[in-house]
């Protein structure tokens, strides 16, 4: 049964037609909206590739439909600054973290998010739960602790 | 552009294109194209049944300064995260002498472009600065001569010391006069390629042996950075593919029916060249759902009925019956025999005498006989496998891939559509990881079957699971050492035996006399003193399929290997570092040992309640040597599950001979750490019935940021990097052999428990996934 409903994404309103009422919000942003940067990882909501914010909270979006997201805000990686001036990505570039940068994208909202739940510093560590096969877990330490 | 247009520079009488011989191409500004030598691994990466151009015969890589002063260097290898773009870059800015944020550096699409870019494009073997540094400094030099004589014809003064280079302007001395590389570009690329510009000696570097940014970070941390994933083209429809369940079984029955989103089903065949083990050329193993979103193709992937049968061998393909074929396969007695059929198992010897060595053993006072384990191994890259092509019959093929061998791409695009090489293009994405497994092209030649067949551009993805299931994984392996001590622990005698599938074998490659060189690799050459030795290889019958997985048989082998001769040191009383250290005599072993004792602080030892192990092994012109300090956990790690030990440091120290950019070392070494964690701890796949068990990282999981150990890391320095007899050696795959054998030794000191089968915890998940 199709479904029409409108996503804000980004600051913009997006009114999106899915054929499956069931189809989470990640390949609705990647497939119907065209934003690429927020990842297809694990696909069971553990791997944190796919996260955007909504309501300012890093949230998984790779099982839960996209209707349950209407009347949020969603920030995704693209949304986070207009010009990668973001602290967090500012500080991504600074400490040269990303090797493959496939899951930098999940770990810099992750960061973000903690930013905006008042976490400071090295405090933001234990609060980026997302996989990075490359091992820059290091450098995502350091670059934390300049938060 | 034939060649009579061009000039070149090279080995003395060399008429064959190689290492240090370079293209240059009148046209627009100046260009320069390199070829470089093809390490042995690309050959061998390359299936033999798939045609393809013959090796070395063309450009790899160019460099073009335009007439606006713009220099562009097109690559044609593969940027997966190891910085070897901005490496590159780094390299030529030197000798060229120009700023090297000033270079833009380009992804090359092979068979295209001035000169045009060939084959022999891989990455893998931790080979990209190895091949390419000597290319780069002399063609720098080469253009920047060519620049400089240039603008002398414009002075007309021909003294070369009267003119001067900084950051890409020419200075005539005498009158001050200023000339941009733009202005003389074109006028330079009609002048001879000078035979042996000089080069900067290495006391005026600015870039090479420092840590620069990489070119590729800002795109990767504002989600611009373009993957295989996220190619839009128009009118593309999105492909989703689900394999048969059982390794053999084909299509058995009808396709499908339509459904909302779904727009048709592709049966997909193995093609000729791809296929692996169980899967032989023609079986239709896969069937695609093509649609307008990923989601709903996915989705009808799962809910449709597909028949499927089952091969006869199917009930053969268990995990005890592979187990039971390594067993009696140590005992096989048929021999390589040239040219014959040598029918798995057969026993390759591949150094040595093994009845000197069982001869030595057996008179030996004292002596040890492990065993060492290890399964089948996925390669888990974060990004999943996937392929777009656009294709107008006749015409032209687009193909957009996330891959490490372009060329191979190129060559099954051309056997595949019979367009000519110059039709074909192949634009390599950026790679979300590639740990050996995007050196394939099996999933390629499914997005073409799909694009083939209905007429319109298509991206097609292997959801996670396919890539977990449907594999080319790291062999199983049983590998048997014996060894022999006399009183003074002095080794008398040594036998190894390794017995696994051959990745070579499996790609047609007939395996000679000694063996399949990736299975063995790690067993041989060792530089210990062991006394009598004997290396041997059995092929083991299994057909699962089978693939390059980072640093290949070496990180199989250096577990085996290290931890038995941490056996022998415990059988011998001797502290594991000294008792290395007694049986090498080569110098550049002893010192990267010496290196990571100094940085571990090993003789005083690790605090309280910590315990260390050590391993070092060679490879790709380098030497790695691990430490890694445990300390006993009887509680449960962060995933609730029983934890036995922590990882609290691991310390690395490497001689690649040449540090281009040390901090991208550091992050090689430590990725390739993490690689070779995940894997000694949980990586696994099992097989029940000819059917993979394992979909997900619940059962192969890998280590978060609270799991992750500190690392301390240090070069060998090398005194002389501008002289080109001192080799290169490999960073990228580095960092993962010595670390399971090193967590084996650290976790048998602090426990008393030798762990001989890998994972570690074949029974610990991830929480919050299911399989």
């Amino acid at each position: 049964m199709a479904a029409t409903f409108t996503l804000n994404v980004n600051g913009q309103n997006h009114t999106v037609t899915v054929n499956n009422p069931a189809m989470p919000l990640l390949w609705v942003i990647r497939d119907l909206i065209g934003l690429t940067g927020t990842k297809y990882g694990c696909g069971q909501n553990r791997c944190g590739a796919c996260y955007v914010l909504v309501d300012n909270v890093p949230t998984n979006t790779c099982l839960e439909a996209a209707e349950s997201f209407v009347g949020k805000n969603i920030v995704t990686i693209e949304g986070l600054s207009p010009n990668s001036s973001h602290p967090a990505q500012l500080a991504w570039i600074a400490n040269q973290v990303p090797q493959c940068g496939y899951c930098q994208s999940g770990q810099l909202i992750s960061t973000a998010g903690a930013m905006l739940a008042g976490y400071h510093g090295a405090a933001i560590a234990p609060q980026i739960q997302n996989v990075c096969i490359c091992g820059t877990y290091p450098r995502i330490l350091q670059a934390v602790e300049t938060l | 552009m034939s060649e009579t247009e061009s000039s070149r520079i090279g080995e003395k009488g060399s008429q064959k294109p190689g290492r240090r011989e370079f293209l240059a191409v009148v046209g627009s500004g100046l260009t320069l194209g390199f070829f470089f030598d093809v390490v042995p691994r690309v050959a061998e990466a390359q299936p033999a049944g798939l045609a393809g151009p013959p090796a070395n015969t063309q450009v790899n890589t160019w460099l073009n300064i335009s007439s606006t002063g713009a220099i562009t260097l097109t690559v044609g290898s593969s940027e997966m995260g190891q910085g070897s773009f901005s490496g590159l870059a780094q390299i030529l800015s030197e000798d060229l002498m120009v700023n090297y944020a000033s270079i833009q550096t380009v992804q090359g699409v092979p068979a295209t472009g001035l000169p045009a870019i060939g084959n022999s494009i891989g990455t893998f073997g931790s080979s990209v600065t190895q091949s390419n540094y000597w290319n780069m400094r002399l063609a720098g030099a080469a253009a920047r001569e060519m620049l400089v004589q240039a603008a002398m014809n414009i002075i007309g003064d021909q003294t070369r010391a009267n003119y001067t280079v900084s950051n890409g302007v020419i200075t005539y001395t005498p009158t001050n006069t200023n000339i941009s590389y733009g202005l003389v570009a074109s006028a330079a690329a009609r002048l001879p390629v000078p035979a042996n510009p000089p080069l900067i000696p290495d006391s005026q570097f600015r870039y090479i042996g420092t840590t620069v940014s990489r070119v590729d970070i800002p795109a990767k941390v504002n989600g611009s950075a373009v993957y295989g994933l996220d190619i839009r083209l128009p009118n593309m429809l999105y492909a989703v593919v689900i394999h048969s369940p059982v390794f053999g079984g084909t299509l058995n029955g009808p396709l499908p029916g339509l459904s909302p989103g779904v727009t048709a089903w592709v049966p997909l065949q193995v093609v000729a060249g791809t296929g692996r083990g169980t899967e032989a050329t023609g079986m239709v193993n896969a069937v695609a759902a093509v649609g307008t979103n990923t989601w709903d193709v996915w989705q009808a992937t799962l809910n449709a009925t597909i028949a499927w049968s089952t091969p006869a061998n199917a009930s053969s393909l268990n995990d005890a019956n592979f187990s039971n074929e390594a067993n009696s396969a140590f005992n096989t007695n048929t021999p390589y025999s040239a040219g014959g059929p040598n029918i798995p198992p057969t026993l390759y010897t591949v150094e040595g005498n093994l009845a000197a060595a069982n001869a030595a053993i057996a008179g030996a006072p004292k002596s040890i006989g492990p065993l060492y384990t290890l399964p089948y191994v996925p390669h888990n890259t974060l990004e999943p496998l996937s392929c777009t092509v656009n294709y107008v019959p006749g015409v032209s093929c687009d193909v957009y891939v996330p891959t490490q061998f372009a060329s191979s791409v190129l060559a099954l695009v051309n056997q595949m559509t019979g367009l000519p090489l110059n039709q074909i293009r192949v634009h390599t994405t950026y790679l979300g990881g590639g740990l050996g497994r995007k050196i394939e092209v099996d999933y390629v030649s499914q997005a073409l079957q799909v694009a083939m067949a209905i007429g319109q551009p298509v991206m097609l993805l292997w959801p996670r699971p396919q890539n977990f299931l449907r594999d080319q994984f790291r062999p199983m392996a049983k590998v048997h050492i014996k060894a022999g001590l006399d009183n003074n622990g002095n080794v008398l005698g040594w036998s190894c035996i390794n017995v696994s599938p051959s990745i070579l074998a499996q790609r047609g490659y007939p395996v000679g006399a000694v063996g399949d060189s990736q299975a063995t690799e790690g067993t041989t050459a060792l530089p210990y003193d062991l006394g009598a030795l004997s290396t041997q290889w059995v092929s083991h019958p299994s057909p699962i399929p089978v693939g390059f997985w980072r640093s290949v048989g070496m990180s199989i082998n250096t577990f085996a290997v290290e931890s038995a001769i941490d056996e022998l040191a415990v059988l011998a009383g001797k502290d594991p570092y000294q008792f290395r250290l007694g049986l090498l005599t080569n110098p550049r072993w002893i010192a990267v040992l010496e290196a990571v004792a100094v940085l571990s602080n090993w003789t005083a030892g690790p605090p309280a309640g910590h315990f260390y192990g050590i391993a070092i092994c060679a490879y790709a012109n380098s030497i790695v040597a691990e430490v890694v300090d445990v300390s006993l956990n009887p509680g449960n790690d962060p995933d609730g599950q029983p934890a036995l030990f922590n990882v609290n440091n691991v310390y690395i120290a490497l001689d690649c001979y040449l540090s281009v950019n040390p901090g991208q070392i550091q992050t090689q070494l430590t990725g390739g750490m993490v690689h070779g964690l995940n894997a000694a701890l949980y990586g696994r796949q099992d097989f029940v019935n000819g059917v993979p068990q394992w979909s997900n990282f619940l059962q192969n999981r890998v280590i978060r940021m609270n799991q992750m150990p500190q690392v301390a890391w240090t070069l060998i320095p090398n005194p002389a990097q501008s002289s080109q007899s001192v080799p290169i050696g490999g960073v990228g795959e580095l960092g993962v052999p010595a670390l399971a054998p090193a967590l084996a030794n650290a976790y048998f000191k602090a426990s008393g428990n030798r762990i001989r089968t890998l994972p570690f915890f074949p029974n610990a998940t991830m929480s919050g996934i299911t399989n």
